[in-house]
Formats: structure tokens, sequence, C-alpha cells
């Protein structure tokens, strides 16, 4: 068998993976001895396989076959959590849902706009758990001392009113005024414009004492004169 | 289930992936995390680069993994064939991007075998025939660069590259030595003097 040097470019990784036929090996061999260009580029080539080969397996980086795993493991488990965020979205979405928690911001909104202006002012020594203490002691302390002065001044007011309600009816004295005068305004439209002072029915059939702002002055300096 | 046990143990991992079994696709990725991360490393020669697409070889194994029919061949070898196609995307891409200069200039210098009797000027050798090696490999076209990685790096059959290639067989046989005529050329040109 004849070889010559374009055989020997084309079956190149046969004769280096010794995948030749035993005629073709020799017939190679015999052509090699006599041609250097071919010699030549069998070792080179060769040498180069050698090389290759001896390049050890590249190590993967240790974090690359967890963060494979979260890539995929983990995709389906954040695709339950979306769909379980974009479930409960959609619930919020609702119009009883969106009323209760429009009402609740405006109620945080309300507070923030009450507590954010006396937090400027906080230090660092107040958020010491002693002085915690004391300053939630001294607000429960305002707080029920405002309660019971609220009640005290409910229970004045009551009282003074059940004073005027107990009191015999005064003499009916006709109004000062403009009322006076008949040319001026109509006596029904007035009545209808301004209660008068005196005793009158209400809607319900009750007797009920009314008195002008002037007459309870007066009445409260006489008794508190007698 | 019948003929479960004359399936591979790939092909049975990848069963029981199919039934929703996550320590069976672990175990998958962990047999073949390195052999997929070594040819994205090979052919792409950058660290970054080869870590993002050893994810995304298993991000579209995981989705596609169903399609895969043992009767078919191999699952390391459909496994390859996934990664090429992402290579070949990728390269697509960065030649788009006019990146390739990039990659070869941040080309890293690699390890060569390590054995305990080398000495270390051995290993410093070593390394810079390795180094050599890979900067042979990216100057390399594209189909004759991913026959000699997955023949002469992954040790794969001409048989299996002739799938994972999708040509005949003859071509993988005339890519293989073509390229490693061409990288031999391009290794001398670069002053690298055969052992």
């Amino acid at each position: 068998m004849d070889w010559n040097c374009a055989f020997t470019e084309e079956r190149l990784s046969d004769v280096l993976d010794g995948a030749l036929a035993p005629a073709e090996h020799a017939a190679f061999s015999a052509h090699a001895t006599q041609c250097e260009g071919c010699a030549q580029m069998v070792a080179r080539v060769g040498a180069m396989l050698r090389g290759l080969r001896e390049l050890a397996p590249v190590e993967e980086p240790p974090y690359l076959v967890p963060k494979i795993l979260r890539g995929t493991l983990g995709a389906r488990a954040s695709d339950r959590t979306a769909e379980r965020w974009l479930a409960w979205l959609l619930e919020i979405g609702q119009p009883r849902f969106a009323m209760g928690v429009a009402t609740v911001a405006v109620c945080l909104a309300i507070l923030l706009h009450v507590v954010v202006p006396r937090m400027q002012n906080v230090t660092a020594a107040d958020l010491h758990p002693a002085n915690v203490a004391r300053a939630a002691n001294r607000q429960a302390h305002l707080t029920y001392a405002r309660g019971v002065k609220f009640v005290n001044d409910l229970r004045v007011v009551y009282e003074i009113q059940s004073r005027f309600a107990s009191q015999p009816e005064p003499a009916a004295s006709p109004a000062p005024g403009p009322e006076s005068n008949p040319t001026t305004v109509e006596p029904r439209d007035r009545s209808q414009s301004r209660p008068r002072p005196g005793r009158r029915e209400s809607r319900f059939g009750e007797l009920v004492v009314t008195m002008s702002p002037s007459e309870h002055v007066s009445n409260a300096w006489t008794r508190s004169l007698s | 289930m019948r003929g479960w046990e004359r399936l591979e143990p790939d092909a049975q991992l990848v069963q029981l992936c199919l039934r929703g079994d996550g320590p069976a696709w672990e175990e998958l990725v962990r047999r073949h995390a390195r052999r997929v991360y070594g040819l994205c490393y090979r052919f792409t020669g950058n660290r970054a680069a080869a870590e993002d697409l050893s994810q995304e070889v298993f991000l579209r194994v995981y989705r596609t993994l169903a399609s895969y029919e043992s009767g078919q061949g191999a699952f390391s070898t459909w496994l390859t064939s996934v990664s090429r196609n992402l290579l070949i995307d990728h390269y697509r891409r960065m030649r788009r991007d006019r990146l390739t200069d990039s990659i070869e200039e941040a080309m890293p210098h690699l390890e060569a075998k390590h054995s305990p009797g080398r000495t270390p000027e051995a290993l410093a050798q070593a390394s810079e025939l390795s180094a050599q090696l890979q900067q042979g490999l990216a100057r390399l076209s594209p189909d004759l660069r991913e026959a000699v990685i997955l023949r002469d790096l992954q040790g794969l059959e001409y048989n299996e590259i002739q799938v994972v290639l999708r040509v005949p067989e003859g071509t993988v046989k005339s890519r293989i030595n073509r390229g490693r005529i061409e990288l031999a050329r391009i290794l001398e040109q670069m002053g690298m003097r055969p052992a």
C-alpha cells in the first residue's frame, strides 16, 4: 500500500489512536521514516494530545451544587410562595377588606400624627428601663386624673341642670328687644326662629322648662347668695 | 416496576426525579456537576461564565427531564447535548456582543494533574503547559473546539459525540482530526514545544 503526506493528515487521529489496520500501519511507518514533515506532525500532535490528557478535571466551586439546587428545587418552593401571596393580595383587594384596611390605615395615620412629634424629643436616657417605667407610671396617673376630673365636671353640670329643672316656674315676662316691635317681624315667625323662655310642652307631651342664658346666670347668683 | 433493575443508575434517578423525589435530583446534580462545569469551563475558559452556564444547563435539564428517554442513550450523553446547545448559544451571544476578545484576555491559568512526586518546578511547568493548551483551545473555531474537548478532555466515544453534535460519524472524525492538527499548529505558533 502506498502512503503519502495527504494520508497522514487525513488519518492522523487513527494513527495516534492506534486505529490503523496492520497493513496501513506498516505503510505509514515506512512513509514516516522517509518523510520528516509527517514524522514531525505526528510527534507534535501526539505531544499535544498527551498534554491535553494530562489536564486535570476541573473542579467545580463548592457552592455550585447548592446554588443549582436552590435554583431548581428552590424554584418550586418560591413559586408556591408567590402563588400564596398572589391569592392573599386578591383577597385583600375585595371591597370589605379594602374598607377595613383603609380604616386601619387612617387610624394608624392619626396615631402616628400624635406620637411622632413626641418621639422627636426622645433622648437615649429616656429609653432606660427605669425612665420608661417612670414615664408610663406618670402617664397612667395623668390619664386617671384627667378621667376623674372629667367625671367630676360632668357631675357638677348634671347637678346644676337638675337644680334648674326642680326650680318653680319663673314669672312670665316679655322679652326685651326687637321682638317687642310688631312692625319689624311677625310674632309667629319669632316663635319659630327662637324659643322663648318659660314652660312649654315637648313633642312627647312632657312639660319642659326652658330658660335664657341670662336667667341661668341670675338664678345661680341668687342661689349662691342665699 | 418492570425493568427497573435493568435501568442504569442515572435513568433510575431520572425516574425518581419525575415522581418529585428531591433527593434523587440532588444526587443526579452531584454526580454530573463536575462534568458539566468542566465542559463549560473548557469551552469558555472563564470560571464565572462556566458557573452561570452550569446553572443554566441544570435548570434546563430540570425543566425538560420528562423529554429524556433512557432508550435513546445514556443520560450523560443527553446531558452533554443540552450543555453543548447552551454553550453554542452562549458562544453566539458572546460573538454578537463582541466579547470574545475579552474572554481570551481573561483566560485563566489552569491546573495540571497533581501527583505527589512532582516538584514545584514540574508543577509550574505543568501549570504553564495547561494554560497554553487552554489558550490554544480558545483560538480554535467552535466546531473544532467542541469536538476536541468532547473527545480528548471529556473522553466521549465517537458515537456519543455523533449524538451530541448531531452530525454523521465521518464528520465527527474529520472535525476531531482537523481540530487536533489545528490546535497543535496554534500551540507551535505560541512557542509551545512538544514534550
